[in-house]
């Protein structure tokens, strides 16, 4: 593996791991930003390069579908969740601010952090044995397995739907590096497809809170 | 042979259900769309069942009717599903006419869904892309939940969220699968994968990998053990007419699952595939038929009922043999049309009271005689009972698993029998006994007034207890349209 490819997917798995330990909604969106911008960094600046070097048209495409999927991961969906929080605050007027709401984990910081060193260790070990078995296209798999488990974490230990989502997102993104690999034709239906269910997830979360005015899933199933 | 009458199966809907989005963009034409909503729906999917239908013909002597560069094909081993999607979103859509009254969608947006709803359904079921395959899960995920949440009730939002939650991360694991593949042979068609294995066959291990990811993937949207925790809250969430057209999602799924594992398997028969796939579908039938019969709740009853139903089929469907994907997709299109057949009952049922509890229910069979004859035709038809078309389709399961079952000598065979034998039994003892608890016994003082739903909600379900009727006799009009991959 590239050291500049190893380096931004470590970059890109910290950020996953902040995102476990943020407590407001606002930051958790934050570093969906900045965990989809380190993974589509590399795979960006390779078609910016590509495109200065040959200035063709084949370039300039491949380019823009790369920008396209990078701008959809880092800037619309995390666009989409912050304007579903922004709703929910106009639904109280104004009343909740969701820079205030600090979620409790399900779990504890130090059950929270044992888990995840223990997750680390475990992929680190898993990506030492199957260095050899994985072919050489697939080298960035372990890293998409460790942004995938420390993002069902998120999703398992937050009782924040938004954040729920927020963590959908970060799997979908540890996917960056495989998805890069697909024919051009399919990346419009791809981003839209995933546009679509954030906005889907948007749309639940506000209308759910709409009905049981609150945003803590544990309590929703109380109110039906 | 080149056709372009799957693609038109595709698009008919579609933009009919453009048109229906359209009105909802442009105030002055809402008035109209007022008149001819419900009509519009039928209309579609009238059109689409006659499109679907003109294609048997070809399929029956033979033909594989297809679109290469779309990977878009039906023949013997679809045209069956195919028929069975569209016909139960043609016999819901008259039952809608009545049913619907309003939800969170304005009407044409509720349209624009239902029929996206069945684009993704034939589009699953065509595709032998396996990006194709991804692209219409994700949608019919986003479709789904949408409609979902359409129901004006208190616990819509938090069914829908669940279920977004669930299926959208399993869906994750289907695009690793596939992304998977796509990166290791450089192809995404199923038939060219089959046709040159050589790289996946270097990488067996990560084959194991990926077909997990499938099973995982869409078991979760199934609903399988142990990803069914969406079902039991989306089904009474849901309303009767959504869950209608819900019957027809195990067809699509359960074929697009089947068609996703079985080429990686004939590439690389290992048995850990073959027991994932028997492991998740026996689970799935054990805990679902345990789970049945204690539920007061109807609908709840049928989400388990439907996890029992999963279970058999891709039980039966993972066996890998001729006669197990001919029985396989004989329970699977006949359960699906049944149990279209017990959930609109049901729905007129709660139309008619207002609740889903059974113990506040009895004695309905005086007021709504029609309905209870379809519900108990249906019922005894998915639990097997002669001479309804439910029979035959167990009978060949009960043969596929005898057969395939023998090769690990004969007392698996009979103790495997004896055990799908009881399983049947139990889930023919509490359809029996809902049917006992909603439509016999005394009429409690509340439901006095109550009377037969209209025509149009009646009907559709008679029609399905006549196909089970008519089926059982001539089980060939199904089985002379399935034939092993």
């Amino acid at each position: 593996m590239e050291l500049t490819v190893f380096l931004t997917l470590t970059t890109a798995t910290f950020f996953t791991a902040l995102a476990f330990v943020a407590r407001s909604t606002r930051r958790t969106i934050h570093f969906l930003t900045l965990q989809a911008t380190a993974l589509g960094f590399v795979e960006l600046m390779y078609y910016f390069v590509y495109f200065m070097e040959g200035m063709h048209f084949q370039a300039l495409i491949e380019f823009f579908a790369a920008f396209a999927e990078w701008f959809s991961a880092a800037v619309v969906n995390p666009l989409i969740i912050y304007w579903g929080a922004r709703k929910i605050e106009d639904i109280v007027g104004g009343l909740i601010k969701m820079d205030d709401v600090q979620d409790q984990h399900v779990i504890g910081t130090r059950s929270a952090v044992i888990l995840m060193g223990a997750l680390t260790i475990s992929h680190l070990l898993l990506g030492i044995h199957t260095y050899y078995l994985i072919p050489k296209k697939l080298e960035a798999l372990p890293f998409i397995s460790i942004m995938f488990s420390i993002s069902v974490l998120i999703m398992v230990s937050s009782g924040n739907p938004l954040k729920i989502l927020v963590g959908l997102n970060m799997a979908e993104n540890a996917l960056f590096p495989l998805l890069a690999k697909i024919p051009l034709s399919l990346i419009p239906f791809m981003l839209v497809l995933m546009v679509l269910v954030n906005i889907v997830g948007v749309f639940v979360v506000t209308e759910a809170y709409r009905e049981y005015g609150t945003l803590s899933v544990s309590k929703w199933r109380g109110m039906d | 042979m080149y056709s372009l009458l799957p693609l038109l199966t595709l698009i008919v809907p579609f933009y009919i259900g453009i048109l229906c989005l359209f009105t909802h963009i442009s105030w002055f034409l809402e008035s109209f769309f007022k008149k001819i909503e419900k009509a519009s729906l039928i209309f579609a999917t009238t059109i689409t069942l006659l499109i679907a239908v003109s294609m048997v013909p070809d399929v029956l002597a033979g033909q594989t009717l297809e679109i290469p560069h779309l990977s878009l094909r039906v023949d013997l081993t679809n045209i069956a599903g195919v028929l069975g999607v569209v016909l139960i979103f043609f016999l819901t859509s008259i039952y809608n006419v009545k049913a619907e009254k309003g939800g969170r969608l304005k009407p044409s947006l509720y349209n624009f869904f239902v029929l996206l709803f069945l684009v993704c359904m034939l589009g699953l079921l065509y595709s032998h892309d396996l990006f194709g395959v991804f692209l219409f899960v994700e949608l019919t995920i986003g479709v789904s939940i949408i409609l979902v949440a359409h129901a004006p009730n208190r616990i819509s939002p938090e069914a829908a969220f669940k279920y977004l939650i669930i299926t959208a991360f399993s869906a994750l694991f289907v695009l690793l699968g596939v992304l998977t593949i796509f990166v290791l042979t450089g192809n995404s068609n199923i038939l060219a994968i089959v046709e040159n294995p050589d790289h996946l066959l270097e990488n067996s291990r990560l084959l194991l990998m990926v077909v997990a990811c499938f099973v995982v993937g869409l078991g979760a949207d199934i609903g399988l053990v142990p990803f069914h925790g969406w079902a039991p809250d989306v089904f009474p969430a849901s309303t009767p007419i959504v869950n209608g057209f819900f019957c027809a999602e195990p067809i699509a799924f359960i074929l697009a699952l089947y068609k996703l594992v079985h080429p990686f398997y004939i590439i690389y028969d290992s048995p850990m595939i073959l027991w994932l796939m028997v492991g998740v579908g026996l689970a799935s039938m054990i805990f679902g038929v345990l789970m049945a019969y204690p539920q007061a709740d109807f609908m709840r009853m049928m989400a388990y009922i439907s996890i029992e139903g999963f279970g058999h089929m891709v039980f039966t469907l993972g066996l890998f043999t001729p006669l197990s994907f001919v029985a396989g997709q004989l329970y699977l299109v006949n359960g699906a049309l049944m149990k279209t057949g017990i959930i609109l009952s049901l729905g007129s049922v709660f139309i008619t009271s207002g609740t889903y509890n059974m113990g506040s229910l009895g004695g309905l069979v005086k007021k709504m005689d029609k309905t209870a004859l379809v519900y108990i035709i249906c019922a005894l038809s998915l639990t097997g009972i002669p001479p309804l078309s439910g029979f035959y389709a167990k009978w060949l399961i009960f043969n596929a698993v005898y057969d395939f079952l023998l090769s690990y000598g004969v007392i698996a065979s009979v103790l495997a029998l004896i055990s799908l034998i009881i399983i049947s039994m139990v889930s023919f003892v509490y359809l029996v006994r809902s049917f006992h608890r909603i439509f016999l016994g005394l009429l409690p003082e509340n439901l006095k007034n109550a009377c037969e739903v209209h025509w149009t909600m009646w009907l559709p379900t008679l029609v399905l207890a006549a196909i089970a009727i008519l089926v059982g006799i001539q089980p060939n009009l199904i089985l002379g349209m399935i034939r092993s991959p």
